[in-house]
């Protein structure tokens, strides 16, 4: 016999410090059961290597005695599969978001339908000249159209300079969005390195490595990022087709490394920055600028009050710029309301009055290219929130996937709990009994007969 | 699949988050009536609301233009029938100064009489609407008629258009120069030649030329009271047609852009219905766990 006596000492006590271990694992799992990014952990219990009797030849002994459990590993349970679906519909996402915020702004400007909006102050305006043309030798209604017109060039502004408002929020919105992306690159390259200091000493940062991907998962939002593994544990990041981070080093991105941006928040921003409601900006000028134009040239063709041609009813020639003329505002007997100098003519107001029904953008006339702008806008606004709809619902669906093998399940922990609490209190016990076992063998032997 | 309690909460509370969006949704189109509150609601309909919104206020407009027509037409058959009346009188006085039992004395005063009916005739001719001159053509700011003295038309011939529907003009006005006329046509000078041949006691032409003349410039009145009356009543046709097209354009504004009650109602109950489950199935879900029945 040459096992140790005091063996099964050695292994209960493993068995106490094993199952310890592992309730400790589930007490900071149940501790950080509502954590953000938190993975669940589990004490990977691994039997210890067996006591082998030696002896040169087949030993006369059964072979391979066990001495116990030990841990081996706290394991981290995370599918990064999932993260890549999760993130990709992350960065769909931030995209849709950031459009659909963007486009509710500029819906609101628009104000449509209502009874205040471009499209009913383009009605009055136009009942306006046919209200002239009513009644031509009237100051009162010719102060009337000067009136109409002035509220609708004020409308045109309005729009003009809410669309610009949003314009240049989102262009600030971009420039915050770099700075948190620069940020999250700084605070990732600094848990690389964090991370790569642990592993090289065979360590398992689990904990740092959730609250790296909780970065990464953020910077998905921010733009399409890509994530590929290192050495210890580090991860290069790449956003917008630029590296953010490269092992423990990260860079700072301006918009012009962003070269192949296709989605998340910043994409979103930058579409509706340069491309989108420049697009409406620049439809909505064509539009006061077309009706600048055409009444210009027609007011021109007819004759005021006194019988002098007309000059110029609007000035400006863009949705921003457009005003009615400052000499009608202050003297409206210079409406050029009729055709050929009498005061009861009033072909000229009818003929602007007309201007209504006249195709001066492409086939459309002002009114249609202006409800087409509108129902563009709200196309556009529905698309965004429609796929951001679908990105949120996919994105849930992932995002329960990952809790399905990441989340921290109280039941389950409780069970655990349980489970090595009864393992703990049975090593225990096994060493009570080795413990009397040996009393016996110490204290009692030899002593026959005393 | 592994579900924990994470998980749950969280579909919990997307899911209420739904139905509450949902409800305020419902909730805003209850309050307001309105179907449709910004284009994204419904871009098509939106493009449509917009269109009928000005198809009506642009309705309203032709409506106000026929009205104002109306008005004007009225005034101009009012002042016309007049004229017409001073013609009548004027026919009296003519067939009695042309009895050849009258003689130069008693011509004379028919002719005095005469000269009032003219003058009378150009005061009619000076009516004013609005503070316009109906008769003066598109020269509405000058008073057509001088008052005593000579007959000069001051007005114009042209005919002033209004818009009564998108292209279709009508003409407003009769040119007083053509009913009412002036020292070289129409009745003015009618009327000053019976005078001229009363006093000239030329019985002769107040029996032939006069009478004819006085007739087919009646005539003329009568064609031109015509003409305000069929005008008038095109007026009409067109105002009642503007009515139907403006019920019809409300209702499909309405359609488009209103709330249908009793459905919002319905989708208001059952969406409360569904919170409500939410809520309960969500409170007794997310309570228990092992806890509870561990000691």
């Amino acid at each position: 016999m040459s096992v140790s006596t005091f063996m099964g000492l050695e292994t209960t006590l493993r068995g106490i410090l094993a199952q310890q271990m592992a309730l400790d694992v589930t007490g900071h799992n149940i501790a950080n059961a509502n954590t953000v990014g938190y993975s669940r952990q589990r004490a990977v219990l691994t039997p210890t290597d067996p006591y082998t009797v030696p002896g040169t030849s087949r030993p006369p002994q059964a072979g391979q005695l066990g001495t116990g459990v030990d841990v081996t590993a706290y394991e981290r349970l995370r599918d990064s599969f999932i993260d890549i679906q999760l993130r990709a519909q992350t960065m769909r996402q931030g995209a849709a978001e950031a459009s659909a915020d963007g486009l509710g702004q500029v819906e609101l400007a628009f104000n449509e339908p209502s009874d205040n909006g471009l499209n009913a102050l383009l009605s009055r305006y136009w009942s306006a000249w046919q209200d002239v043309s009513n009644a031509p030798e009237n100051l009162a209604t010719r102060q009337s159209l000067a009136q109409a017109a002035s509220s609708l060039a004020s409308g045109f502004n309005q729009v003009a300079s809410q669309l610009g408002t949003v314009l240049s929020q989102t262009g600030q919105n971009v420039t915050y969005t770099l700075d948190e992306v620069n940020s999250l690159g700084t605070r990732v390259a600094a848990l690389n390195d964090a991370i790569a200091k642990s592993s090289v000493t065979g360590d398992r940062p689990n904990d740092l490595f959730d609250e790296r991907d909780v970065l990464i998962d953020r910077l998905a939002e921010l733009g399409n990022v890509s994530v590929t593994g290192t050495t210890l544990g580090q991860v290069d990041v790449t956003i917008g087709g630029a590296a953010l981070v490269t092992g423990n080093a990260s860079a700072t991105l301006a918009e012009s490394n962003l070269t192949s941006l296709t989605s998340g928040k910043l994409s979103g921003l930058i579409t509706l920055r340069d491309t989108t409601i420049p697009g409406y900006q620049s439809r909505l000028d064509a539009l006061a600028g077309a009706l600048v134009t055409a009444t210009n040239t027609q007011h021109a063709a007819g004759y005021d009050l006194s019988g002098t041609a007309g000059g110029a009813f609007f000035g400006g020639t863009t949705a921003a710029t457009i005003s009615v003329s400052a000499a009608i505002m202050a003297n409206p007997a210079l409406v050029a309301a009729s055709g050929n100098g009498q005061p009861g003519n009033a072909a000229n107001a009818l003929t602007l009055a007309g201007i209504r029904d006249q195709a001066l953008i492409g086939s459309a006339t002002i009114n249609t290219a202006y409800s087409q702008l509108v129902t563009q806008v709200g196309s556009d606004t529905q698309e965004a929130k429609r796929t951001l709809d679908t990105a949120k619902l996919l994105a849930g669906s992932l995002e329960d996937k990952r809790q399905s093998v990441s989340g921290v399940s109280l039941d389950e922990e409780m069970t655990n709990l349980l489970r090595f609490q009864r393992g703990y209190q049975a090593s225990a016990r096994a060493l009570s009994a080795m413990d009397e076992m040996l009393d016996g063998l110490i204290n009692r032997t030899g002593k026959v007969g005393l | 699949m592994r579900i924990t309690q994470n998980m749950l909460s969280r579909g919990l509370l997307d899911d209420l988050q739904g139905v509450t969006e949902r409800l305020s949704r419902t909730q805003q189109k209850l309050s307001s009536g309105k179907e449709l509150t910004a284009p994204s609601d419904d871009p098509f309909a939106a493009s449509r609301a917009l269109m009928f919104r000005s198809d009506i206020a642009q309705n309203e407009q032709y409506g106000r233009n026929v009205d104002e027509a109306q008005a004007w037409q009225t005034i101009t058959d009012a002042s016309l029938s007049k004229v017409g009346d001073l013609v009548l009188r004027a026919r009296d006085l003519l067939v009695q100064g042309a009895n050849d039992s009258s003689g130069a004395a008693a011509r004379s005063s028919i002719a005095t009489e005469i000269d009032q009916l003219a003058e009378a005739m150009k005061s009619e001719g000076n009516a004013k609407y609005a503070g316009r001159f109906i008769f003066a053509g598109s020269a509405t700011l000058t008073q057509p008629y001088q008052m005593g003295g000579v007959d000069t038309y001051s007005g114009n011939t042209e005919l002033v258009k209004r818009e009564i529907g998108p292209g279709v003009q009508v003409d407003l006005n009769i040119p007083g120069s053509s009913v009412i006329g002036d020292s070289s046509s129409g009745l003015l000078k009618v009327l000053r030649d019976i005078a001229t041949d009363l006093r000239a006691n030329n019985g002769a032409n107040l029996q032939n030329v006069d009478i004819a003349a006085l007739d087919s410039a009646h005539d003329a009145l009568n064609a031109a009271r015509a003409v305000v009356g069929a005008r008038s009543n095109r007026l009409d046709t067109a105002a009642s047609r503007l009515q139907e097209i403006q019920e019809a354009s409300n209702k499909l504004l309405s359609d488009t852009e209103d709330a249908d009650m009793a459905k919002t109602l319905i989708d208001y109950s059952t969406q409360q219905a569904v919170y409500q489950s939410a809520l309960k199935s969500g409170a007794n879900l997310i309570q228990p766990s092992l806890m509870d029945f561990l000691r």
